[in-house]
């Protein structure tokens, strides 16, 4: 059988259930164990189009690929210091976020982030942490820390 | 002189002494120590005695950095995240000495609050075997009672979970130590001689913790 035509609220609604069951099972500690959450996308679609080594042009890349593809009608970045701050409009899975919002639950999930933490990470070897979701104005608006490198004890 | 206690009282005391440890003296551990340490986790209880806890004990000194290094960048991430959004700020909005508060947020920014894994002298990785019911509930169990053990044997541990907690980390805990598909790293228990006894900290009284019959009808009174 064909996925083709499938609805978009059908898809929606089973990302928010599984969402809201791994919420319900592992609270706030649930936003760690997703944070690798769209890997296998990041690797066919995104990482062999990044050629560039700083993370501003990285970033550029990501928000190209979503717009694309359709998944964000817009998508744009701020960086101020060690903090990167996306705006998502019109994202395939707002729907998604606002029911968790409605159920009194903090989103705890994002795939252009986590597109974005990928991206650097996988290409920079620099640790990303998403560290907010909000949902205002019909965006969402991430925050992200940007850390210089990963720790050694050598 | 040993002081003499009745079973309740010695198991109490137990629980009561217990201390998250994170410096420890260079004095290496005994494999006596070791070995009745792992014996308590044995005898943990598991949903179905199923016992899916598996552990790997972690001595080599460049290991033992690497753990320290996954443990303190995922605590330093973290915590970093909660300082950026002011959710740490809000947690310790009560407490006034600035320069207390200053070196608490320093301290867990920069992930020094589990990277001294580096420095334990003997680790306890806690695994659990994917294939059951109740993976997290049982290894949890069989953490409790390393760390009594641990109290009881006149150790120092604390349990860690930042190098686990983030799918990214325990990806890399999973190469570093070979552990399969099939297997979760719960945790890390570090493991060695206190460096000096520690103070209790707080905990909420019972009348904030047990209810009676129903959520939220007080069991206990509080007391005035």
């Amino acid at each position: 059988m064909s996925g083709q035509g499938v609805s978009l609220d059908y898809v929606n609604s089973i990302v928010y259930d599984l969402q809201k069951a791994f919420w319900d099972e592992r609270g706030k500690g649930a936003r760690f164990r997703t944070t690798t959450v769209g890997r296998d996308y990041f690797l066919d679609k995104c990482l062999p189009r990044i050629g560039a080594r700083k993370v501003e042009p990285i970033v550029e890349v990501i928000e190209q690929v979503l717009r694309e593809e359709g998944i964000v009608a817009g998508m744009s970045h701020e960086i101020d210091g060690k903090l990167l701050r996306l705006t998502v409009q019109g994202c395939l899975h707002e729907s998604v976020e606002q029911s968790l919002v409605a159920k009194g639950v903090e989103p705890f999930t994002c795939i252009p982030a986590n597109l974005v933490v990928l991206a650097i990470e996988e290409t920079l070897d620099r640790p990303v942490e998403l560290a907010e979701i909000k949902v205002e104005d019909g965006a969402c608006h991430m925050l992200l820390a940007l850390f210089d490198a990963r720790p050694t004890f050598d | 002189m040993s002081e003499q206690y009745d079973l309740v009282e010695a198991t109490m005391k137990i629980i009561q002494d217990r201390r998250s440890i994170r410096q420890y003296t260079a004095e290496p551990g005994s494999e006596e120590h070791l070995a009745t340490i792992l014996e308590a986790a044995r005898q943990a209880p598991s949903g179905e005695n199923a016992q899916p806890w598996r552990f790997i004990i972690v001595k080599d000194e460049a290991t033992r950095k690497q753990l320290g290094a996954i443990a303190g960048g995922g605590s330093g991430r973290r915590f970093t995240a909660e300082f950026v959004t002011e959710k740490m700020q809000a947690r310790f909005e009560s407490l006034e000495d600035e320069a207390k508060k200053k070196a608490i947020f320093e301290k867990l920014t920069s992930g020094r609050v589990s990277a001294f894994l580096a420095d334990a002298p003997v680790s306890i990785v806690v695994c659990g075997r994917k294939d059951v019911w109740d993976l997290p509930y049982d290894t949890s169990a069989a953490i409790e009672n390393i760390l009594l053990m641990v109290t009881a044997l006149g150790l120092g541990a604390c349990w860690v979970i930042a190098p686990c907690i983030d799918i990214r980390d325990e990806e890399r805990l999973k190469d570093l130590l070979g552990v399969p598909e099939g297997i979760k790293v719960v945790s890390i228990i570090g493991v060695g001689h206190p460096t000096r006894p520690h103070r209790p900290r707080p905990r909420l009284p019972l009348h904030e913790l047990v209810y009676n019959e129903a959520w939220d009808v007080a069991y206990y009174e509080e007391e005035a």
